[in-house]
C-alpha cells in the first residue's frame, strides 16, 4: 500500500506530466499509464475492478 | 456469361477496371460449357442424394470430401469459370491438411507461397514480429498465398477427375427451392432452358448472399463494422520475403493502417482502411485508390513499375447463422457465416465447414448413421464460428478501431510496444487455426486424462514416425472413418477382434521399430506429445478431431463413442 505521503507525491507528478503534454494529449498519456498499470498490477481480476471502479463514478 | 449470386468477400463495390477484369492477364480462365441433362416432364429424372448450391472452393471442397467417401453429388454454379478477382489468398496449415485429404495439396503447394512471420510497423518503427506456430513436428508451413482463382482451378481439375461422383452443371442459376419432407426440389434457370432437380439434402455453398439463405428466410445475426476497406491487387515485382506486413500509420499514409501479402505470379495484396469520412464508391475509384498505393511503395522502397490489378471494397462483418441445418437444407461457409478478413478466416473456416460436413452427410446419404449426426455438424461449426467472430473481431478493431476510444487504446498500446514487448502481443493478429470442439455431442467424456495431448474435440498434433512405407507424419494415418490410434509396445489388435466388426480401423504406433506395427516413433517427440506414458489410445473422428482418448484400452468406452455418431 501507498502512503499518504506516497499517494500525495504520485498524485502530483502525474497532474504536473499531464500538464506538461497539455490538455489535448492528455487521453494519450493516460491510456499510456493505464496499459502500464495493467502490466505492474499483473491480475486481471483486480485490473478488472479498476476498470468498473473508474467507470461507476462517471454518469452517462 | 451468366452472372448469379457470387460468393465471397461481401464486396460492396467491385470496381472493375476496363471492360474486363485484369486479372485475366495473370491467370488462364478455363470456360465451363452448359450441360443440360435429360429432361422428363421438366425435371431431372435423377433423384439426386445431394445437390450442392454454389461452386466456390467451398461448395467443390464438399463435394470432393462427399465423392472421398464415397458418396455423389451434384453442383449448381451460376457461372462458367472460377472466381474472378481477388478474395481469399491465405490456405491454412489445416486447410492444406483438408485439401490433401481431398487430394490436392500437391497440386496447391506447387503454385503457393508459403510464409511464417510477419512484422507490424507503428510509423517506421517495427512493434511486433509475428511468428506462426512452426517446429520440427510440422508437415506443413503454417500458412501458404495463394490466389483464390488458382485453389479453385485446382478443385475443378480434381472434381472432373471424379466426374462419376461429382457432377458440376456450370452455367445454372438458383430460380427457387421447395422443401419437403423427404426432400428438396430445386427450380433450376440455364440459357437453354429451366428444369427441375430433386435432392435428398441440399447444402448451401452459394456465398455471402446466398439465394438458398434468402429463399429460406433466415436471416444472419450478429454485428457489421462500418469502417471500409479497399483491397487492391498489384502486379509487381519484387525479391521482398513472403510475409504479413502491416503498417499502422505510416510516414506514407499518415492515419491509416496498411496491410500487404505476397502472392503467386508477381501479385501483391495492399488492403486499407478508409478514414470514416471517405464516400466508400468514391474511394474506391482507381485515380483515389492508385495514389496511396504508389505513396506507399515508394516509401518502403518498391521502385519496380506496377499495375493495378483488381480493386474492391470490402466491409467487416461478425455473422453468423443460428443453426446450420434447416431440415434437409445445411449451409456452408460465406454462406453460413461471415467474418472480417483479419485473421484469413473467410476460405478457410469454409474448408473446415465443409470437411465436417463431408464425412457426416456420407455416412447419412449411406445409411451408416441418422440424420441427427448432421446435428452435430450445426453445432460444431456454429460453434467454430463464433470463435473465430470472436477471434477475428480483436484483430478487426485493432487493425480498424471502431471508436475514439478504442483509437487511443491502440495508440498508446502501438508507442509503449516500441520499446516494451510485453504490449506487442495486442498487435498479434490471430491468424487462424483449428478450432476446438471442447462440447461435441460426439465427445466421449474425458475421465481418464492422459498427461498430454490433444483433448477431446481437438484436432491432431502433427509429428514425423517412420513407417513399413517409409517416412510419414501422423495426420497421414488415420483411414477414411474412425480410427484407434494406439500408442503401445505390444499390438493391440486382439484387443478389437472381440468387438465385433465396428466401423473402425486399427493404427498401431509402436515406441520403437517393431514387427507388424504400422508405424513407430522414429523422432521419440510422439509419445511424449500424446501422453502415452506408457500406452495412449485416441479415437479419431474421419475429419482428425479426437472423439475420445484412454490410457488402457477399453473396447466399451470406443464402443459406446463411435455410437455416439454412428448407429
Amino acid at each position: 500500500m501507498l502512503t499518504d505521503q506516497e499517494l500525495d507525491e504520485v498524485y502530483t507528478q502525474a497532474c504536473y506530466r499531464m500538464t506538461e503534454v497539455g490538455e489535448a494529449r492528455t487521453p494519450l498519456f493516460l491510456a499510456r499509464l493505464a496499459l502500464l498499470l495493467m502490466k505492474e498490477v499483473g491480475d486481471a481480476g483486480r485490473v478488472r475492478a479498476a476498470i468498473e471502479g473508474a467507470r461507476d463514478g462517471i454518469s452517462g | 456469361m451468366v452472372r448469379g449470386f457470387k460468393r465471397g468477400l461481401s464486396p460492396l463495390v467491385r470496381s472493375i477496371m476496363g471492360a474486363t477484369p485484369n486479372y485475366h492477364e495473370y491467370f488462364e480462365y478455363r470456360h465451363y460449357p452448359l450441360r443440360v441433362p435429360r429432361i422428363v416432364d421438366g425435371t431431372d429424372p435423377v433423384r439426386h442424394p445431394v445437390a450442392i448450391v454454389g461452386g466456390g472452393p467451398i461448395g467443390l471442397a464438399l463435394a470432393l470430401g462427399l465423392a472421398r467417401h464415397g458418396a455423389c453429388s451434384v453442383l449448381i454454379e451460376a457461372d462458367d469459370t472460377v472466381t474472378y478477382g481477388s478474395r481469399a489468398a491465405c490456405i491454412s496449415r489445416r486447410s492444406l491438411e483438408i485439401l490433401d485429404q481431398l487430394g490436392v495439396a500437391r497440386e496447391v503447394l506447387d503454385q503457393a507461397l508459403p510464409w511464417t512471420a510477419g512484422t507490424s510497423y507503428y510509423r517506421d518503427v517495427p512493434v511486433y514480429r509475428l511468428q506462426m506456430p512452426m517446429d520440427e513436428n510440422q508437415r506443413f508451413a503454417p500458412m501458404v498465398n495463394l490466389q483464390q482463382c488458382m485453389c479453385e482451378q485446382v478443385l475443378v481439375d480434381r472434381a472432373d477427375a471424379l466426374a462419376d461422383r461429382v457432377d458440376i452443371r456450370w452455367q445454372t442459376k438458383l430460380a427457387g427451392i421447395v422443401r419437403r419432407d423427404d426432400g428438396v426440389e430445386l427450380a433450376l434457370e440455364t440459357a437453354e432452358g429451366n428444369y427441375r432437380l430433386n435432392a435428398d439434402w441440399v447444402v448451401a455453398c452459394d456465398g455471402a448472399r446466398s439465394a438458398v439463405r434468402q429463399a429460406l428466410g433466415l436471416r444472419f445475426s450478429g454485428s457489421t463494422y462500418d469502417g471500409t476497406y479497399i483491397i487492391v491487387d498489384i502486379h509487381l515485382e519484387s525479391d521482398h520475403p513472403t510475409e504479413r506486413r502491416a503498417w499502422f500509420d505510416p510516414p506514407s499514409n499518415p492515419g491509416s493502417t496498411i496491410l500487404m501479402h505476397k502472392q503467386p505470379r508477381d501479385i501483391w495484396r495492399v488492403d486499407y482502411q478508409l478514414r470514416d469520412d471517405e464516400d466508400p464508391q468514391e474511394a474506391v475509384k482507381p485515380e483515389n485508390v492508385l495514389p496511396r498505393v504508389r505513396s506507399h511503395l515508394e516509401w518502403i522502397g518498391e521502385r519496380d513499375d506496377w499495375r493495378p490489378v483488381w480493386i474492391s471494397a470490402y466491409r467487416a462483418n461478425c455473422l453468423t447463422l443460428d443453426s446450420y441445418r434447416h431440415g434437409r437444407v445445411l449451409f456452408a461457409g460465406d454462406a453460413a457465416h461471415l467474418v472480417p478478413i483479419f485473421g484469413v478466416r473467410g476460405m478457410n473456416s469454409g474448408i473446415d465447414d465443409a470437411h465436417n460436413l463431408a464425412w457426416k452427410l456420407a455416412a447419412v446419404v449411406q445409411g451408416k448413421a441418422r440424420d441427427r449426426l448432421l446435428d452435430s455438424y450445426s453445432v460444431e461449426r456454429v460453434f467454430a464460428a463464433r470463435e473465430n467472430i470472436r477471434h477475428a473481431s480483436k484483430s478487426t478493431e485493432f487493425m480498424a478501431p471502431p471508436s475514439a476510444a478504442f483509437k487511443l487504446m491502440r495508440e498508446a498500446a502501438l508507442g509503449l510496444a516500441t520499446t516494451d514487448p510485453f504490449f506487442a502481443t495486442l498487435i498479434n493478429p490471430r491468424q487462424s487455426s483449428a478450432i476446438t470442439f471442447a462440447d461435441s455431442p460426439l465427445n466421449a467424456a474425458d475421465s481418464n486424462a492422459l498427461p498430454a495431448g490433444p483433448v477431446p474435440g481437438e484436432v491432431l498434433a502433427e509429428c514425423p514416425l517412420e513407417s513399413g512405407r517409409g517416412a510419414k507424419h501422423l495426420t497421414e494415418l488415420p483411414g477414411m472413418g474412425y480410427t484407434a490410434l494406439c500408442l503401445t509396445e505390444a499390438d493391440p489388435r486382439a484387443a478389437f477382434a472381440g468387438l465385433g466388426g465396428l466401423p473402425l480401423s486399427v493404427v498401431w504406433i509402436a515406441p520403437r521399430k517393431t514387427v507388424g506395427a504400422d508405424a513407430w516413433d522414429s523422432t521419440g517427440r510422439l509419445f511424449p506429445l500424446y501422453g502415452a506414458a506408457p500406452a495412449a489410445f485416441y479415437l479419431v473422428r474421419p475429419d482428425g478431431h479426437v472423439a475420445g482418448r484412454w490410457a488402457t484400452l477399453k473396447p466399451q468406452s470406443l464402443r459406446a463413442a463411435l455410437g455416439r455418431a454412428l448407429d
